[in-house]
């Protein structure tokens, strides 16, 4: 609680309001059930589950060979993190050793889908808020990078593009430049952004102090991502245990939390987090273009025989919402034995009655966009 | 036999015998066909145009050239929804009759013309003032009898905004007032020239002040955006908004734009000038009696200025983000309330000094 920033008590009669499964204020299908003393928050009770989606089951019934495909619709937004999560793990059980060139191309896809996860984010805060022109803003330059997807993947948003033991397809002609022309555009209306919206007063007042989850909260949750260091604790997978050749790269993880200009761990040091990172995915975008491995970019063809064999294998990537983790269990035949996944999403929604606590019900909306849930995630 | 009806009389063809109230009764539905709607349309449209070509995105294009005749098609599917029976509370719809009559009760004082004003009385400016008041407490009435959580806090801060926000408006009145040296609408306007340096907002520092203290306090008392924390749609979808559908939510749309609309209406006319045209026309045009050109000259120009300032504020609305309503209040308390008691001050020692 921020000192004089919001009464903590009215001491009105108290109000009960259940929000959803479905309602505008939502990341997805959930229920919220609110207790209200006046317009403030006494006491809030998240339950998901309602959009039964059964995509660990779905993993089991098939092969290998089709098991991407699954892994994919984990987050809509940025399906390669699920992919690679999936191919890592089952890359480890089966000790698949992927060509440079594949995981340069990995990493591309996976920064480019970071940056645009991200984007979303933005685009959602700002409608939270009211500012319809930076959420239109936001969305037009996100289209330019799901442009890259479909140029380089033939989808959009579920791209189905990662293989075990490489990519699907290497990278085409004049692709990479146009990578380094979206860097260039981002990185322009980057500024832009933060002069219509990142330090608007009005924006400021709705964000700042608003929905504040202490490190040791998050940290207790099992609070990844960005939404962790938004709280001051510097943890990132990507440096914590490299994978698909993060080591080889120089960038640095940003903790807004620890410039001392905001409030660890409120809403609006969460969207400066992210914001943040959009600049250090762009570092790393220069950098792997710059030095693109020549090579191949897949491994050994994945057919629908593809076998893995007998025993568990565990893969955790840095996602764009926190950490992704699949856990994969082979029976050495060619279907999985089961596959499960630990997304970042199910644990913040964990943190969701913490941070509406004493809030205000106009400030639900901005908190649980702050806290970049997605349900998908949640019910898979 | 009053001016104003003689002028209506003459102006419409109404038999000289007619006895008032049907002039009454005429004058308002010429005012509520002839501007209220077609302006509620056509501002409507530019706004959302204008809107999407500033967020890069489309807009309305398909129905009509360019989509002109969106608002009409918008209107057309309001209007043949069934309501859901029984789910809406009695309560509700009584008030929001009461709604709309004081709504559109304030027809009778719109300062559209020289000509044209129907009730030109000595403290004309404060009768749309209390309407506005009368329509926060039918809004807030709706909200309490809806039975929903939404409508309740809708009805609450919409309430709450118009308590605050109504009295940094009154002392803006009354800067604007001494000025003049009355609240009739001509003796507002004739204050103040026909050219843009000749109007009320640029006659003295104070006057700016009273001007932005206004027009602001105005968002806040009408819950306008971005000041519309009883319509949020995030957090309490539009808040009294929710328990309406069909024609009832038409007519609250409606009252919310006319609400906004007289706003900006009598900000026009109390700072921009009003239907104030240049001297010279204005003489030249009543020389030879040509009352029905001139009157049109004053709406259209006085309308426009609306149009533009209502556009303006709308485009600045949805590049701010909704400001929290207990902030709103805030502002109102702690900021407009101070500047607009300096601006009624310094404007008063400004005219002692430098006279009108």
């Amino acid at each position: 609680m921020i000192e004089g920033l919001q009464p903590e008590r009215l001491g009105t009669d108290l109000t009960r309001w259940t929000l959803g499964p479905f309602h505008g204020a939502l990341p997805g299908a959930m229920r919220l059930s609110l207790q209200l003393d006046g317009e403030i928050v006494s006491h809030a009770k998240v339950e998901s589950g309602f959009l039964h989606r059964g995509l660990e089951k779905a993993l089991e019934l098939h092969r290998w060979h089709a098991a991407v495909t699954y892994a994919d619709h984990l987050d809509p937004e940025a399906a390669i993190h699920g992919e690679l999560a999936l191919c890592l793990a089952v890359e480890r059980l089966a000790g698949i050793q992927v060509p440079e060139r594949a995981q340069a191309i990995r990493v591309i896809v996976a920064e480019l889908s970071r940056v645009s996860s991200h984007f979303a984010y933005m685009a959602r805060m700002a409608r939270a808020v009211g500012a319809t022109t930076m959420m239109h803003y936001v969305l037009r330059d996100r289209e330019r990078l799901l442009d890259l997807f479909e140029l380089l993947t033939g989808g959009r948003f579920s791209i189905n593009f990662l293989r075990f033991g490489g990519v699907s397809s290497d990278v085409t002609e004049g692709f990479v430049e146009r990578v380094l022309e979206a860097r260039e555009m981002i990185r322009i209306r980057l500024k832009e952004y933060n002069d219509l919206l990142s330090f608007n007063h009005a924006f400021l007042r709705r964000t700042r102090g608003i929905g504040v989850i202490s490190r040791e909260a998050a940290l207790r949750h099992g609070a990844t991502g960005p939404n962790l260091r938004a709280s001051g604790e510097s943890f990132d997978l990507r440096k914590w245990a490299p994978y698909s050749g993060y080591d080889r790269i120089d960038f640095d993880v940003p903790v807004v939390a620890e410039e001392g200009t905001e409030i660890p761990g409120d809403s609006h040091s969460r969207y400066l987090q992210r914001l943040r990172e959009i600049n250090q995915c762009l570092e790393i975008l220069k950098q792997v273009t710059e030095s693109m491995p020549q090579g191949p970019f897949e491994g050994p063809k994945v057919t629908p025989q593809f076998q893995v064999p007998m025993g568990e294998g565990y893969a955790a990537i840095e996602g764009a919402r926190g950490q992704v983790g699949c856990h994969v269990f082979s029976d050495g035949g060619n279907q999985p034995q089961r596959i499960s996944f630990r997304t970042p999403s199910t644990a913040h929604l964990r943190l969701v009655p913490q941070a509406l606590r004493a809030q205000r019900v106009e400030d639900v909306p901005v908190i649980l966009a702050s806290l970049d849930l997605c349900l998908a995630e949640v019910d898979r | 036999m009053t001016a104003w009806e003689e002028i209506w009389k003459s102006g419409m063809g109404l038999p000289l015998g007619a006895p008032g109230w049907v002039v009454l009764v005429a004058a308002w539905v010429v005012l509520f066909v002839g501007v209220i709607l077609p302006g509620a349309a056509l501002v409507g449209f530019f706004e959302r145009k204008l809107g999407s070509d500033l967020q890069a995105r489309v807009g309305p294009n398909r129905a009509g050239p360019a989509g002109l005749f969106q608002p009409i098609a918008d209107v057309l599917k309001l209007l043949q929804k069934e309501p859901l029976r029984g789910k809406t509370p009695e309560g509700s719809v009584t008030w929001s009759w009461v709604h709309a009559m004081a709504l559109y009760s304030t027809i009778v004082t719109l300062p559209l013309g020289s000509s044209l004003v129907i009730f030109n009385a000595e403290m004309s400016v404060f009768i749309p003032f209390w309407a506005a008041l009368l329509v926060s407490l039918s809004v807030l009435l709706m909200g309490l009898s809806s039975r929903t959580v939404p409508g309740w806090y809708g009805g609450l801060r919409v309430s709450a905004q118009a308590i605050t926000g109504a009295f940094p408006a009154l002392i803006a009145i009354s800067t604007v007032g001494l000025r003049a040296g009355g609240f009739r609408w001509s003796q507002l306007v004739d204050s103040q020239g026909a050219s843009p340096l000749a109007w009320a907002f640029l006659s003295s520092p104070f006057e700016f002040v009273a001007f932005l203290v206004f027009l602001v306090s105005g968002l806040v008392l009408l819950n306008i955006p971005p000041l519309d924390g009883g319509y949020s749609v995030q957090d309490i979808h539009g808040g009294v908004g929710t328990l309406t559908q069909g024609r009832r939510l038409c007519l609250f749309l409606l009252g919310r734009f006319y609400g906004y609309f007289l706003w900006s209406l009598i900000t026009v006319t109390l700072f921009l000038g009003g239907w104030k045209l240049p001297g010279t026309l204005y003489r030249a045009l009543e020389d030879v009696s040509a009352f029905r050109t001139l009157a049109f000259l004053e709406v259209s120009w006085v309308l426009l200025k609306t149009t533009v300032l209502m556009v303006l504020v709308s485009l600045l609305g949805t590049v701010t983000p909704r400001v929290r309503s207990d902030q709103i209040t805030d502002l109102s308390w702690k900021v407009l309330g101070p500047l607009s008691f300096l601006a009624l001050a310094g404007a008063a020692i400004w005219m002692e000094i430098f006279g009108k």
